[in-house]
C-alpha cells in the first residue's frame, strides 16, 4: 500500500531534546513503514526571527530528493509574499505553514487575510498547524489555543483555498464535521488522534474519509503510533488506501 | 508476538457497557492479554460511587477472568476506605489498589492505606501528573509519588503517565527502586520511552493505555522506541508480572 506522511518536520525543537531528527532518521522511518516520501517542513523556522533562513537550511537537505518542501511563514512579518515567491522559485514549495499558536496571531487578521488570498492566487494549500505538543506540557512557551469557533469562521471566511488541519483532535473534528462534509478542499491529517480507541472507525463515520490524510507530527510525536491507528483500523484497505496516500496526492 | 499486559485502564462511570464492550474488542483485535481495569468517574467520590465503580470492575473480571484484573480504586477521604481496599482485595480478589487525584498521594491519609497494602503484597497505582495548564487541586505529581515511596520503601507503586511529563515525573523518582512508571495516557511524543529508559532503566517500565481512551497510541510509542526486543518483551509483559506479584 503506497503512503505519504504529510506533516513531517526537519530541524531542532528548544524545550527538549530531539534523538530522531536528522534527515537521515527521517528517510529511515518512513522507509520501516513503507512511506515513500513526505511533506516536510522546519522546525527551526518556527523560532528563527526570519523564518525563511530554516527553509533555506531545510533546502540544502532535501533538495534532489522525492520530499516535498513547506514553507514556514509568519504573516505578521514584512515581507512574507516575497518570501513566498522565492519559496515557489528556489525550492518548488508544495504549501506553506502556519504556526498561529506559537506566532501570536488571530485567525482573521488582516495579515491572514492576505497570505490566503497569495495562496489561492498560486494554487498553495495551507498547513494550518492546530497545536505542536499536548497543552498540558507547555512549561516554557505557552502557545495560544486555536478554539473551534475561530477555526470554523476561517474556514467560512475562506472557502477559495486548500486547507489542511494538523494535529487537530477527533474531537475538535466533530466540531467542524458539517464544514468537512460540505467542503471538499479542507484536510485533516492523524496526528493529533489520540483520545478514542477505533478512532478511525469512529470518525469515518462522521466525516467523509476523503478529507483525512495520514500525518505523522515526526520526530516530534511517535509516527508508528498515528501510522497503527490507520493499519489497525478495520475499514475497507480501499479507505486506507486513500488516508495514506490518494487523498493527499489528489489534494496537495 | 509477545503477550501484553496492560497495566493501566479503565471503564468509566455512566458508559461501562460502551468500555467494556470495546476494551474486549481491543483485546481481541490487537492481542491484548491481560487487561488491569479501576473503575472511575467524579474527581472526589462518595462512598456509593466508589462502591458501584468497584463492583462493575468486579463483575466485568468474573463475565471476562480470561482478559480482566481489577484494581480496587479507593478514596483516602472517605473513613471507609479500608473496608473498600478489603473488600476488593479478599471478596472481588482484585490485584492492587488505585488512587486518582482526590487527594495527594503522601497525605497522612492515604498511610494506612499504603500499609494495608504492603500486608496484602499488591502494588499500588497513582495516577500522577504535573501539568502546565489545569492542573486539579489534590492532583499528584512525581514528587509526591516520590515522597510516598521514600517513606514505604516496601511497598510497590506505580507511577502512572510517566509522571504526565517525563521531564518533571521520572527525575522525581528516579531513586526510588520501589516505583515502577507506566507509559499509560495520550502524550505520544517519540522520546518519552527512551528518555525514561536512559533515566531509568528498562526494568521499571510498564505498558499501559489508560483505555478506554486510545491503545495504539501507546502499542506505537514502544514499538518506535530504540530498545530491543528483549527490552520490548520486559516492558510489554515480564517487568508487569514483578509487580503485581513482588
Amino acid at each position: 500500500m503506497k503512503k505519504i506522511d504529510v506533516n513531517c518536520l526537519l530541524g531542532n525543537w528548544p524545550f527538549r531534546k530531539i534523538r530522531k531528527n536528522s534527515f537521515e532518521d527521517l528517510k529511515e522511518v518512513h522507509k520501516q513503514n513503507n512511506i515513500e516520501y513526505g511533506y516536510v517542513s522546519s522546525l527551526n523556522s518556527i523560532f528563527y526571527n526570519d523564518p525563511f533562513e530554516g527553509d533555506l537550511e531545510l533546502h540544502e537537505l532535501i533538495k534532489d530528493t522525492l520530499y516535498k518542501h513547506i514553507l514556514t511563514i509568519n504573516p505578521e512579518i514584512p515581507g512574507f509574499i516575497d518570501d513566498i515567491k522565492k519559496g515557489i522559485e528556489l525550492f518548488n514549495i508544495k504549501g506553506v505553514r502556519i504556526y498561529p499558536g506559537y506566532h501570536g496571531y488571530s485567525l482573521d487578521s488582516k495579515y491572514i487575510r492576505k497570505l490566503c488570498m497569495v495562496l489561492a492566487e498560486n494554487k498553495l494549500p495551507l498547513f494550518l498547524t492546530m497545536r505542536m505538543e499536548d497543552e498540558r506540557l507547555n512549561y516554557l512557551s505557552h502557545p495560544r489555543n486555536i478554539e473551534a469557533t475561530e477555526l470554523a469562521e476561517f474556514l467560512t471566511n475562506h472557502p477559495e483555498n486548500k486547507v489542511v488541519l494538523l494535529s487537530i483532535r477527533a474531537g475538535e473534528i466533530l466540531l467542524i464535521k458539517d464544514m468537512l462534509n460540505f467542503r471538499n478542499n479542507v484536510l485533516v491529517d492523524t496526528s493529533g488522534l489520540k483520545e478514542w480507541l477505533f478512532v478511525i472507525e469512529k470518525l469515518t463515520k462522521d466525516i467523509d474519509h476523503h478529507r483525512i490524510v495520514y500525518g505523522s507530527d515526526h520526530p516530534l510525536y511517535c509516527l508508528k503510533s498515528s501510522l497503527l491507528l490507520v493499519e489497525k483500523a478495520e475499514v475497507d484497505n480501499s479507505v486506507k488506501e486513500d488516508i495514506f496516500y490518494n487523498n493527499a496526492n489528489k489534494m496537495i | 508476538m509477545c503477550l501484553i499486559i496492560d497495566i493501566h485502564a479503565h471503564i468509566w462511570g455512566g458508559k461501562y457497557e460502551k468500555d467494556k464492550e470495546e476494551i474486549i474488542k481491543a483485546c481481541e483485535l490487537y492481542d491484548i492479554s491481560k487487561v488491569y481495569i479501576s473503575g472511575l468517574r467524579g474527581y472526589y467520590p462518595g462512598k456509593d460511587e466508589i462502591n458501584e465503580l468497584n463492583h462493575e470492575v468486579y463483575k466485568f473480571s468474573k463475565e471476562q477472568p480470561k482478559h480482566i484484573g481489577g484494581f480496587c480504586y479507593v478514596n483516602p477521604v472517605n473513613n471507609n476506605c479500608l473496608d473498600v481496599l478489603k473488600k476488593g482485595i479478599e471478596d472481588y480478589h482484585m490485584e492492587g489498589m488505585k488512587l486518582w487525584v482526590a487527594t495527594y498521594c503522601d497525605d497522612p491519609l492515604v498511610f494506612p492505606l499504603v500499609e494495608k497494602c504492603i500486608e496484602y503484597d499488591i502494588p499500588i497505582l497513582i495516577h500522577s501528573f504535573k501539568k502546565a495548564i489545569g492542573q486539579l487541586e489534590f492532583e499528584t505529581t512525581g514528587l509526591h509519588t516520590a515522597e510516598l515511596a521514600r517513606m514505604y520503601p516496601k511497598a510497590r507503586f506505580i507511577m502512572a503517565h510517566l509522571g504526565g511529563n517525563a521531564y518533571h515525573g521520572i527525575k522525581s523518582i528516579k531513586k526510588y527502586e520501589n516505583v515502577w512508571v507506566d507509559i499509560s495516557g495520550s502524550i505520544f511524543r517519540r522520546d518519552d520511552v527512551d528518555y525514561t529508559v536512559e533515566q531509568i532503566g528498562v526494568e521499571r517500565i510498564l505498558f499501559g493505555t489508560d483505555m478506554a481512551g486510545s491503545f495504539l497510541v501507546n502499542y506505537g510509542q514502544i514499538e518506535e522506541a530504540d530498545i530491543t526486543p528483549e527490552q520490548r518483551e520486559l516492558i510489554y509483559y515480564k517487568n508487569a508480572l514483578k509487580v503485581l506479584h513482588g
